[in-house]
């Protein structure tokens, strides 16, 4: 995904400053009448669009982005057309990337575009073969074009589709699927959930569903995944910056929280943080329909009301897993808590996708997130070609370099800060995570990685073992349970490609630098607490609150923890066992699909009711239907 | 440019030093992808992939739509212009020679990774699927799954391989072991357990009840008596994965096996005694693929990223065939008869 943003961001160097991410930090709305956030959205997708128009270059051919945009807008239809023309004489590439893109291109300009121009599109299905792919976010953008397209098309025989299917059997195919995923979705959760990037991957295809689709249930449908996908990036996110855990993010939003695709969305359904850089690259393709879709009121509340602390339990779901596994998806217990000042989030630990997850982390907010690195967590840096074979089908030898030479250099590296393991397990009660870590004899990196960022203030390696931090407003405890010692974290410089695919350099950056606090120990844990500064008289004060907290702790036979957290809550966890509360073991069957103030879902219910206060929205997948209604 | 180039004149100069003939009488499928070790999803393709066709001057040339994830094709024994394709969408069919196709399968089926046609009952077609086992009866129009048998999980299978002699005589290789069918993948049984997947599985040219199989941790695996029994072979190890096996039609006792990071092992009698084929190959002689010509014995090394190689003395000196940066997955001999 990252190296398809490439030539946005490319473009985004060549044309003037974006407005909004170059600006000061914008003010949550104040007015949240309807009418007001609606003309905040449309400016805000308006400016997106702009963009693209300010970066044509009158000498030079429009790109497919900047095509579209003049359709959206109305303009030049003809030198469009004629431009659509060229594109489509070249070679296709992109898969799936391509057909949501084109599928765009086919409706915005189905009333604009010439003979032609559209018989060219049309034919460009028949003649090009993308691929399917093999994640759900590739088959969610594969099977919404086939959709949109077969339904534009609706009579055409086999041999005008690339699949040799005729409009029919695509039609009901991609119906066929597009269900099963909702349905899953919404009975057990969803499997790339919280993606720092590949939520434009769903929001994109779900926007086009909602605006295009002929057929009334699949539009509602669309809609309503949709309504989901924003409401949990707003209930997840901190002031517009989506934290962990993600069941995918990568090695620069894993970091800089705030560098993501998911703050594009925030920005254009909220208003509260600046967008990325270029819009997050595939921003435009939500931007061209955007005037389709809305967040409601409720939604603006959740994202921006932080006045009160709040705890949310999801139920998600691994990544499938083909082979070398009793379960076919494995279940995902998520936990989330947001303050004013900070969040933690986490899950329980295991491998839920082999390359990009990240279990657990404290994000704190920061009044200006741009550039800062707002985070603490550790890692297991698992390497394992059999753990990839679960979920890829794949040979075993060539997997770990495989994919650094497909843009993630991380994966066999032993610093590496991005990734789960089937050696951790995570346990967190409000602001208190504990993950320990038993680290099988002969993997590949004994080991355990804390992250320690740069931005840090005064991190203090107390005698008590507690190693003390300030972020933002926020007051940090890391407890390593093992020795460890200290690494500069090198980044990743991206090298010209040969013929083995992306070749990477580790590098220095400039200034000052994160680091890593490495514990290489198999038997380990860290025990994180995080409180927010208002809650104490000085830094000193927390240290000393801290320091008073019973803790014991074993690492043999296995790690074991007995913790005491700031909340006054007596924690019991040894790995390999349930955690225990107050002497009450967490029991993980009872966990629901939602469960907590904004979102509440039961377990295979396909029916989700979101809330904030007294205004709720219930969208029901059962009956299609999206009721809102207001409590007295 | 370049590429083109390589592709087409190098094997032409080679051809000199390789032996003359009679017209093959097969004509060779290569399965695969070009250039590719970089890509991910979604990137810009520069060069063709999918299948290709060996020319009358020795060379490949592309055939039809330009996939990159095209992992083996299987044949109808009536007419060559109809074959199978596993890739990773499903199950590619074309009624025209490569030049039109039509995925059979639906969402519910996906990244096949092989395929096989039952000589005696063309019609059937299976598919081993990452999840299973698929089953086409009506040419690979429609797909369903047959897998009473097999286990709920565990069932990633590798390859299928039908029986020559005996109309839905089955074997699958999966990830717990080797499953046989004698009806048609109505019902399936174990065979021969592993704790990692089998990736290949041949029957012999020369005997019908002598196979081979090839796996990632349980070595070389073989059968005398038509599949039902299986044992290690000596002298192979499993602490190292295995990818593909073949056996030398025209000559008994030759068999080759593909392997990462071994490379090419051959042995000439009948696997008794082994000997690493690999001088002449390049350094990092990771074989992805092998298979041997049914008209002239030449062996076949498909090396990962590098280029497909050939050899006329059975892996003791080996001539680049083209191919360059390639992955073949496959190579696939089709008699010429069935045209």
């Amino acid at each position: 995904m990252k190296k398809l943003i490439t030539p946005f961001l490319l473009l985004a160097a060549l044309v003037s400053a974006q407005p909004s991410f170059t600006g000061p930090m914008p003010a949550p709305p104040a007015d949240l009448r309807p009418d007001t956030l609606r003309r905040a959205y449309q400016a805000r997708v308006d400016e997106t669009l702009d963009w693209y128009l300010h970066a044509i270059d009158p000498a030079g051919p429009l790109t497919r982005e900047q095509a579209l945009v003049k359709l959206v807008r109305g303009q030049d239809a003809a030198a469009v057309s004629r431009r659509i023309l060229e594109l489509l004489a070249e070679p296709q590439s992109g898969d799936m990337f391509w057909m949501f893109p084109w599928t765009a291109i086919a409706f915005t300009g189905r009333d604009q575009l010439s003979p032609e121009a559209r018989a060219a599109i049309r034919d460009a299905w028949r003649t090009y073969f993308p691929m399917r792919g093999d994640t759900e976010n590739h088959w969610v953008m594969y099977y919404a074009s086939l959709f949109l397209m077969t339904e534009l098309y609706p009579d055409d025989p086999g041999e005008t589709w690339f699949n040799g299917k005729s409009s029919e059997e695509n039609h009901a195919e991609a119906k066929g699927f597009l269900l099963h995923w909702m349905d899953l979705a919404t009975t057990i959760g969803q499997g790339e959930f919280n993606p720092t990037h590949y939520i434009g991957e769903y929001a994109i295809p779900m926007l086009y569903l909602a605006a295009w689709a002929e057929d009334p249930a699949m539009r509602q449908r669309g809609r309503m995944m949709l309504d989901l996908l924003m409401a949990e990036l707003a209930d997840n996110s901190l002031h517009g910056v989506l934290r962990g855990p993600n069941a995918r993010t990568d090695d620069t939003s894993v970091l800089e929280r705030w560098n993501a695709l998911a703050t594009y969305f925030s920005w254009t359904m909220y208003g509260h943080t600046p967008p990325p850089s270029g819009y997050g690259g595939w921003g435009i393709y939500f931007a061209i329909a955007a005037h389709h879709y809305e967040p409601p009121p409720l939604f603006h509340l959740i994202a921006t009301d932080r006045e009160f602390d709040r705890e949310q339990h999801d139920h998600k779901r691994s990544r499938r897993r083909w082979r070398y596994s009793d379960v076919e998806m494995m279940p995902v217990y998520k936990t989330g808590y947001i303050r004013r000042d900070y969040a933690v989030g986490s899950y329980q630990g295991g491998v839920t996708d082999p390359i990009q997850a990240h279990v657990w982390d404290v994000t704190w907010h920061e009044d200006d997130p741009r550039g800062v690195h707002n985070t603490m967590f550790s890692v297991h840096p698992h390497a394992s070609a059999r753990v990839l074979q679960m979920y890829f089908t794949e040979y075993p030898d060539w997997m770990i370099d495989l994919l650094a030479s497909q843009g993630k250099p991380s994966y066999g590296v032993p610093d590496k800060i991005l990734g789960c393991s089937p050696y951790e397990q995570v346990f967190q009660d409000l602001d208190t995570v504990i993950a320990l870590y038993a680290i099988a004899p002969g993997e590949n990196f004994q080991r355990v990685n804390g992250f320690f960022s740069r931005n840090l203030r005064d991190v203090t390696e107390d005698a008590s073992g507690w190693i003390f931090a300030r972020g933002g407003n926020t007051y940090l405890a890391y407890r390593p349970l093992a020795p460890y010692t200290w690494d500069e974290l090198l980044g990743y410089r991206q090298l010209p490609r040969g013929n083995s695919g992306y070749v990477w350099e580790r590098f220095r950056p400039e200034g000052p630098v994160d680091r890593i606090l490495v514990s290489p120990h198999a038997n380990n844990g860290t025990i994180v607490q995080a409180a927010s500064a208002d809650e104490f008289e000085s830094f000193e004060s927390f240290q000393a609150a801290m320091r008073a907290l019973p803790l014991e702790f074993t690492l043999e036979p296995r790690p074991a923890v007995k913790f005491t957290t700031l909340r006054g809550k007596k924690v019991a966890f040894t790995y390999g066992e349930a955690p225990v509360v107050n002497g009450q073991a967490v029991d993980y069957a009872r966990w629901k699909l939602f469960e907590g103030p904004h979102l509440n879902a039961e377990l295979g219910s396909r029916k989700i009711t979101i809330s904030h206060g007294r205004q709720h929205r219930v969208l029901d997948f059962n009956t299609v239907t999206i009721s809102d209604y207001v409590t007295p | 440019m370049m590429k083109t180039l390589s592709r087409t004149l190098l094997p032409l100069l080679l051809l000199g030093a390789l032996p003359a003939g009679a017209a093959p009488a097969h004509d060779l499928y290569l399965f695969g992808a070009v250039n590719i070790t970089g890509r991910v999803i979604g990137s810009r393709d520069v060069a063709k992939n999918g299948v290709y066709v060996r020319t009358a001057e020795g060379g490949f040339t592309h055939r039809g739509i330009n996939y990159p994830a095209m992992l083996g094709g299987a044949f109808d024994p009536r007419d060559a212009r109809v074959f199978h394709v596993a890739a990773i969408c499903g199950v590619l069919t074309t009624a025209d020679g490569g030049l039109t196709w039509r995925i059979g399968t639906s969402w519910d089926m996906t990244e096949p990774k092989a395929v096989a046609v039952d000589p005696n009952a063309p019609d059937m077609v299976y598919a081993a699927l990452p999840d299973g086992l698929g089953v086409s009866t009506d040419r690979g129009h429609s797909w369903s799954r047959r897998e009473n048998g097999l286990p709920a999980r565990g069932k990633y299978t590798q390859v299928v391989t039908v029986d020559r002699t005996a109309a839905g005589r089955v074997f699958a290789g999966s990830e717990t072991g080797i499953y046989l069918t004698e009806d048609a993948a109505q019902n399936w049984r174990r065979v021969f357990p592993v704790v990692d997947t089998v990736t290949d599985i041949r029957q012999s040219p020369h005997d019908p009840k002598h196979w081979l199989a090839v796996s990632q941790s349980a070595g070389a695996l073989e059968s005398r008596d038509g599949g039902l029994t299986w044992a290690p072979i000596a002298g192979i190890t499993g602490r190292r994965a295995l990818y593909s096996v073949a056996f030398d039609p025209t000559r008994a006792g030759r068999i080759a096996i593909a392997s990462w990071s071994l490379g090419l092992l051959t042995s000439e009698d009948d696997g008794a005694t082994w000997a690493f084929r690999n001088e002449g190959l390049p350094e990092k002689h990771q074989v992805w693929r092998t298979a041997v010509d049914p008209d002239n014995g030449r062996l076949y090394a498909a090396i990962d990223s590098g280029a497909l190689f050939g050899s006329d003395d059975f892996g003791r000196t080996w001539q680049s065939l083209g191919m360059e940066d390639s992955r073949i997955q496959n190579l696939v001999f089709v008699p010429r008869a069935r045209r």
